[in-house]
């Protein structure tokens, strides 16, 4: 199985290779106004553009609607952790920016530009996001080290107006929870009443513990657990962790009250595990699932290989078992989230993105899987679900707009609509240049 | 409620523990400070000597169960030239992360000056690594200004 599988992910490398050379990239930038001759000119450029300059010089806020960054984000990295690569350096983040930027484009309407910098430093990093602050509507963060990236979100939530983003963390966690909230309906259980185990302690796991304290689980009923062990408060590194790592330092402080001091204690017993470590099959044993309570729930969420086989963790007990593959029922995927929530934090002109907002996020996307009939093996919206992506910005906006978040107001109905014309249209500009083959199909040489 | 004591023997278990674990937290501030391997003996060896020392002071924090949850070490040195004569040295201070914030360092550090003053100490001195912001700011916040450096190099 897993010689299949390295062979099959050497064959999508070398598509993507030629995909990638052939057509120079992925994403190219593409003008909105109509332009019937150079005269035309004037208006959007010299003379006519001094006039909106002159406005928005009086009033910043107006860049919001004489430019386009109502609509721009910056997809920011280092370069430091690509996908499962590691720090191959901001050159090489570049393509996978730009398939960042076009999921954007076409699940969530929004221009995104790619952005690998070259920084020496994470206050350098701060500095650069701060400088490009003006030409854009919001950040999103990508593929930074940890714990780097908990530094520059805190960072750069606190000290920038308009949303930042950290994907790795924000998004997983986010699609998370909206599996967590439908699998909990299928075995009959409360959010707030389970025990939580979380297997791994990176970006994804650190910011589930604290989307899934805000959502209503208390610290003490969460166990993370990293190569170590479980995380406690009298853990032999936490003086180290103080110094290097203060955010799980923190969730090492008020997690575990039971003191789990084995993986096997903290799973005896537990509700739900999470589980976003290394790619599998074998990291999560088959005996540690068995030592859950009754009607567990198993999300093993690593790439390309999950922690555990799915018919394993089935086997041993589980009854709502998710991965982070298409390929399996129940895919938690953060590509349901960060097109929604950027659309409707971007269509309310958003300050900042909350923990609450994901949360609602959240809430809705599986209210909206729970209205199509949920089961064992539908948690979970798939990416194909259009419709999901327009509710999603709505509950993102509206809840913007509830905390203060927000430039303008609007309702649920309001972004509703505002999103699905938004992505609609997004959508049909791409297939109209396919069918007129200014977009040119994939020649069939280079998939066989 | 948290009470500060002079450790007993029967606290010493609980006591090297904790000032393993200072020593590891200092390691993290200068190679030079990495612990040895036969840290644990050393520490007790040690510490074993401050028991029923004049001149030495242990004192440990007990939370309500009974737990040993912060440690302070300190002795009182003869200041040969300078006035005055007598100086109490925090030499060790830790307390268990669960437990920071609340404001026990502070009943800890008030008692060990009153009862380094009690021995006959005039100045009240604290040691630890240069790096380690966390007591920089601790120790200026209660008064403590910087005095004697400690520059090193391998030789």
């Amino acid at each position: 199985m897993s010689n299949a599988g390295e062979d099959r992910t050497k064959k999508w490398y070398e598509v993507s290779i030629k995909v990638a050379r052939n057509y120079g990239g992925k994403v190219s930038m593409m003008p909105k106004v109509p332009i019937k001759g150079l005269r035309d000119f004037s208006i959007y450029y010299t003379p006519g553009v001094a006039g909106v300059s002159l406005e928005i010089s009086k009033n910043p806020d107006l860049s919001f609607e004489l430019t386009w960054r109502w609509n721009a984000i910056a997809v920011l990295t280092d370069g430091t952790r690509v996908l499962g690569l590691g720090n191959v350096g901001p050159e090489a983040a570049l393509p996978v920016m730009e398939g960042k930027a076009l999921i954007f484009k076409y699940l969530g309407g929004v221009d995104a530009i790619p952005l690998p910098i070259r920084v020496k430093s994470k206050e350098e990093f701060v500095a650069v996001a701060k400088a490009i602050e003006p030409s854009f509507g919001g950040i999103n963060l990508e593929d930074i080290e940890s714990p780097k990236c908990f530094y520059l979100l805190e960072t750069l939530r606190r000290e920038l107006n308009i949303p930042v983003w950290h994907d790795d963390q924000q998004g997983t966690a986010g699609a998370i929870l909206a599996g967590l909230y439908n699998a909990l309906k299928v075995v009959d259980k409360k959010l707030t009443g389970v025990r939580i185990v979380l297997f791994g302690a990176g970006a994804s796991n650190i910011a589930a513990a604290e989307v899934l304290h805000t959502a209503g689980v208390p610290y003490e009923n969460m166990t993370l657990i990293d190569s170590k062990g479980p995380l406690h408060a009298d853990r032999e590194d936490m003086d180290k962790l103080m110094l290097n790592n203060p955010w799980k330092y923190n969730l090492a402080l008020k997690t575990n009250k039971e003191r789990h001091k084995t993986i096997e204690e903290a799973m005896n017993g537990a509700d739900v595990l999470i589980s976003a470590s290394t790619p599998g099959p074998g990291i999560i044993k088959k005996d540690w699932v068995r030592l859950m309570n009754k009607d567990s729930i198993v999300f093993a969420l690593a790439n390309p290989v999950p922690e555990i086989w799915p018919w394993e963790a089935k086997e041993a007990g589980a009854r709502v078992v998710a991965t982070g593959r298409s390929d399996f029922p129940n895919q938690i995927n953060n590509s349901l989230i960060f097109p929604s929530v950027f659309r409707g934090a971007l269509d309310v002109r958003a300050r900042a993105i909350s923990n609450e907002v994901i949360v609602a996020v959240a809430r809705e996307i599986a209210k909206y899987a729970e209205e199509r009939g949920i089961s064992e093996d539908y948690i979970i919206p798939t990416m194909e679900e259009w419709e999901v992506y327009p509710r999603a910005a709505a509950a993102a906006a509206v809840e913007i707009v509830n905390e203060g978040l927000a430039r303008v107001s609007t309702t649920y109905r309001e972004e509703l609509e505002r999103a699905r014309e938004i992505i609609a249209k997004a959508r049909a500009s791409m297939e109209k240049l396919m069918r007129e083959g200014l977009i040119r199909e994939i020649p069939a040489e280079l998939v066989r | 409620m948290v009470k500060v004591r002079r450790a007993g023997e029967k606290d010493l278990d609980n006591v090297v523990e904790l000032v393993v674990r200072l020593k590891r937290l200092n390691s993290e501030f200068d190679p030079l400070l990495k612990v040895r391997d036969d840290v644990y003996v050393q520490v007790r060896n040690w510490l074993s000597g401050f028991m029923n020392n004049k001149n030495k002071l242990l004192l440990v924090a007990e939370s309500d169960d009974g737990r040993v949850i912060g440690v302070l070490v300190s002795e009182v040195r003869e200041r040969l030239f300078y006035e005055p004569p007598m100086e109490g040295v925090i030499m060790d201070f830790y307390v268990m992360p669960e437990f920071r914030r609340r404001g026990i360092g502070k009943m800890m550090m008030d008692e060990a000056i009153k009862m380094l003053r009690e021995m006959g100490a005039h100045v009240i001195s604290a040691e630890f690594p240069a790096q380690n912001q966390i007591s920089v700011a601790f120790y200026r916040k209660y008064g403590f200004r910087p005095m004697m450096n400690t520059y090193v190099k391998e030789t």
